[in-house]
């Protein structure tokens, strides 16, 4: 359908996504490790830091320890000796310490037992130190050798203690190096990599926004045509449902509710809902097309009732169709329509078409009840005038001659009358069987039943070739009796009656205000004589039933002659013009469609 | 299934009388026409019993002179109209030729005896021709006005209108539905 | 009754008109017996009693009580016994559905009641004619369709 926006932006924008959640993560694991590693070296400062100390309360315990002992040496008060007792313990626990900070470094270990050995020896010097300071062991020569000896080993301590100090600061800035160098290069990486992502969000977001106002386009598209449909559907009487087979989920429009008699959404429809407001005689069928739609995906309009709630019978049709969705999903669409207006429509059209074929038939019969029982009476009025013989006659009054003759050619108009109306009536009434005719051989028969006026009158009647044509044949017939009869009776009494009769055939677009423009083709034939014509503006009014342009006394007739004309060229679903100049001629054309 | 049958109505009589002379023993000679001349001469009964058992079909014997002459003018009128070339012949001359009398006095034995005149009776049999013809519906309307010797097909059309009351082509309708009718 | 005389019938239910036909009958050269019934049913009662001789020619009236002529033609016509008696409709109706309808239905000939006693006699005399004809010059029957005005 082409209405439905494709959405293939969704793609890209996923994979837009994907790619900024990937850059993303990898920033935050970078963040992380930077973290780890900043950890790490404040934790190598600390236990280099740590080490130092260490090594400084070593180194200043031992001092502690000469500086009391000197005191000691020079005034021999055993204060003085406090600290060098304690710092032996000191000693022992910064040992301690050192020896747990450096667990994880071997050359240190060495170094510390390198330091622990000087230290011991520096402790015996203190020993033999004090022991020849002792007035009672007192030995200058020894106490002095002692004295430089433990001088000497100060400063080896203090030389091996610079030196593990500066493996400790080396190996930390040997780390810092390192960290420093990997600190130093991330910060590009990562403020490049969040750019990336930043113009990857916001091409997502352009995209998104995008999208987004494609759809508001769209939906408000949808919101006008279904506003459209919703209104059209009211307005039309007519629904839509769409059955969703797969889910199993059926919606009706909201004019299907109200045309089931029940606000829209009233109730949630289900297969069988339907159902419930088909008309009992019309369950079965509507079951079983709606199965067909399924086997056939197609519907052809089926007929039926539905009964609403409130017990009022509506006429329906209805039609559906299955469709596949883009996802492969079978829907059902259906349309109903509520025809009861129509159907009631066509009842009440078809009722009053009865009574008017009724009534038809009716006026028709009577019509020709009443003109063939009038000649029964009549006939039998003119049987018994001619039973009175010459004989009679003779012995009767000069009047009651004339007066039975008189009666006599007052039965005789009557007579034509009766036979004219009864032919116009008939023209009406008999059944119409159209047979293929050859007009020509109507026109014959037409011409041998006016032999004798023809004779009379010495008429020269000449008629090109007619075409053969689906008509009621004794109709046409009478229609050419009747057309030449007219000439022959209108004719110049000084003039030979000529009546030429042609047929073309033409096309309905020539004659647009007059012929039916669906029939492609007509026969055009035309009746022209040389008689004394009528005045054109009767050209309309010459058709009418009983109109006359001639007295009774001067050119005897009934006034139907052309009126069956009339109606037999109209029987044919033709048409017929008559037109004249006074005194030179007239001529008819008919119209009878091929 | 419609089937039409031609005959030939000179054969079938000629056969329906020999086969009832035949059945008496009669020794004849078939002059043609109806007229036949029997070897000997038959007695009252012989000739009672031979007309009885003609009369179903409507055989007749002519004793009256004049109903003889007039049954071979009607025999020669008959053949005229079939022959295959009776446009050759002017019916008059064909008949007082064929009858050896003068064709006035046909003329006037005809009438006496029909109350009807010999043109009336050729145009009757032409006419049931064409109703023949029509209804074998193997010519056209055209060529049936030819074989029949008339100048047009009108001039057949008015004819057949005039003796009948009917047009030709009404005639081919309605025994066409008659038959129909019949099933 | 004169034995070789032609044997009519007429059906018709109107008086003036069996007068009518008997006058017109008695002033002709042929002759002729004339008998009459009154309708449709009493024409088949007629005919179907084997005691009465069956007529050269039946005129039938068209519109007649109890049983109409049409009725009774298609009758005559289903009925073996009768259905080679030459028929002529004789009836005040000239419609061509009447006509064209019974001649399919049988009729041979078709006489519109004339309303001059002269062509009354006219066209009796021809229908007596041309039966007479027929009847002795090995006509077909079928064929024989006769309209009369």
């Amino acid at each position: 359908m082409k209405w439905i926006p494709n959405f293939n932006s969704s793609n890209s924008l996923r994979v837009i996504f994907v790619i900024a959640v990937f850059i993303l993560l990898f920033l935050s694991s970078i963040a992380y490790k930077h973290n780890q590693d900043l950890n790490e070296s404040s934790k190598l400062v600390m236990h280099t830091y740590e080490i130092n100390i260490q090594l400084e309360r070593l180194m200043s315990a031992i001092k502690d320890a000469e500086t009391g002992q000197r005191g000691y040496i020079i005034t021999r008060n055993g204060r003085f000796l406090a600290p060098y007792l304690y710092s032996r313990d000191k000693v022992n626990a910064s040992f301690i310490t050192l020896k747990k900070l450096t667990a994880d470094n071997p050359i240190q270990q060495q170094n510390l037992e390198n330091l622990f050995k000087l230290i011991i020896q520096r402790f015996v010097s203190f020993e033999n130190c004090l022991k020849y300071s002792d007035p009672k062991t007192y030995d200058k020569r020894k106490l002095d050798n002692h004295m430089f000896g433990g001088r000497i080993l100060m400063e080896n301590i203090r030389f091996q203690v610079d030196k593990m100090n500066d493996i400790e600061k080396k190996y930390l800035e040997n780390r810092q190096k390192i960290y420093d160098q990997e600190i130093s290069l991330s910060p590009l990486f990562s403020v490049s990599l969040f750019l990336t992502a930043l113009t990857f969000i916001l091409l997502a977001y352009r995209q998104i926004s995008r999208d987004f106002e494609r759809l508001k386009v769209f939906n408000k598209r949808l919101l006008i045509s279904s506003g459209l449909m919703a209104e059209s559907e009211i307005i039309g009487k007519f629904s839509t449902w769409q059955w969703d087979l797969d889910a199993n989920k059926i919606d009706y429009s909201d004019n299907q509710y109200r045309i089931l008699g029940v606000a829209p959404n009233s109730f949630v429809p289900e297969k069988e809902t339907f159902l419930d407001f088909v008309h009992p005689d019309d369950k079965e069928a509507v079951a079983v097309s709606m199965q067909g739609i399924i086997e056939k995906k197609n519907l052809p309009f089926i007929y039926y009732k539905i009964i609403r709630r409130d017990h009022e019978i509506r006429h329906f049709k209805s039609t559906g169709k299955l469709l596949t969705d883009q996802q492969g999903s079978k829907i059902l669409l259906g349309i109903n329509f509520d025809i009861t207006d129509e159907h009631l429509l066509n009842i009440e059209l078809q009722e009053r078409n009865r009574e008017l074929e009724k009534s038809n038939k009716e006026l028709a019969s009577f019509n020709h009840v009443a003109s063939h029982d009038l000649q029964e009476p009549l006939r039998k009025i003119q049987t018994f005038i001619s039973r009175v013989s010459d004989a009679d006659k003779a012995v009767m009054s000069e009047s009651a001659r004339e007066y039975l003759s008189k009666i006599e050619s007052s039965a005789k108009r009557m007579r034509v009358l009766i036979d004219d109306l009864l032919l116009f009536s008939r023209t009406n009434t008999t059944k119409k069987e159209f047979i293929k005719s050859n007009l020509n051989e109507l026109l014959e028969n037409a011409e041998s039943d006016l032999t004798e006026i023809i004779h009379e009158k010495k008429a020269v009647i000449t008629a090109s070739k007619l075409p053969k044509l689906d008509v009621i044949p004794y109709q046409i017939e009478q229609l050419f009796i009747n057309l030449i009869g007219n000439s022959l009776k209108y004719s110049q009494p000084d003039r030979i009656p000529e009546i030429i009769i042609e047929s073309e055939k033409v096309l309905s677009a020539s004659y647009p205000d007059l012929l039916e423009q669906s029939i492609k083709k007509y026969h055009k034939i035309t009746f022209s004589d040389n008689g004394m014509g009528f005045d054109p503006q009767f050209k309309e009014t010459i058709f009418v039933l009983f109109q006359r342009l001639h007295s009774k006394t001067d050119y005897p007739g009934t006034g139907i002659g052309l009126a069956i004309c009339k109606k037999i060229v109209e029987n044919h679903k033709g048409y017929i013009l008559a037109d004249s100049v006074p005194g030179k001629g007239s001529l008819f054309t008919v119209f009878l469609p091929d | 299934m419609k089937l039409f049958i031609k005959f030939d109505i000179n054969t079938i009589c000629s056969l329906y009388l020999k086969h009832n002379l035949d059945k008496q023993n009669i020794n004849f000679t078939s002059l043609g026409f109806g007229e036949i001349e029997i070897a000997d001469n038959l007695d009252a009964d012989a000739l009672e019993t031979l007309k009885n058992n003609l009369s179903p079909c409507g055989f007749e014997i002519v004793e009256n002179q004049k109903s003889v002459l007039v049954q071979k003018i009607k025999d020669a009128i008959i053949e005229l109209v079939f022959m295959e070339d009776s446009n050759n012949y002017k019916s008059s001359v064909f008949l007082a030729e064929k009858l050896n009398h003068s064709y006035g006095y046909l003329s006037n034995v005809f009438s006496e005896v029909t109350y009807s005149s010999i043109e009336n009776f050729i145009i009757l049999q032409k006419i049931e021709r064409a109703k023949q013809l029509i209804i074998i519906n193997e010519m056209s309307l055209t060529e049936i006005a030819f074989l029949l010797n008339y100048s047009s097909v009108a001039h057949l059309s008015t004819q057949f209108k005039n003796t009948t009351g009917i047009t030709p082509s009404a005639f081919q309708r309605i025994i066409k539905k008659r038959r129909e009718n019949l099933k | 009754m004169q034995k070789n005389a032609l044997y009519i019938l007429l059906a018709d239910d109107d008086e003036d008109d069996r007068l009518f036909f008997k006058d017109a009958f008695e002033e002709i050269k042929i002759q002729t017996n004339v008998d009459f019934v009154h309708d449709g049913m009493q024409l088949m009662d007629h005919l179907n009693n084997l005691d009465n001789k069956l007529p050269d020619i039946l005129f039938l009236d068209l519109n007649m009580p109890k049983k109409t002529g049409k009725e009774c033609l298609i009758e005559i016509k289903k009925t073996e016994r009768l259905k080679n008696i030459i028929i002529a409709i004789y009836s005040t109706s000239s419609s061509e559905e009447d006509i064209e309808d019974t001649f399919i239905q049988g009729a041979n000939i078709y006489i519109k009641k004339p309303s001059d006693f002269n062509t009354l006699k006219k066209i009796i005399n021809e229908v007596v004619t041309v039966n007479w004809h027929y009847h002795t010059s090995g006509l077909n029957r079928d064929n024989f369709l006769l309209r009369l005005k």
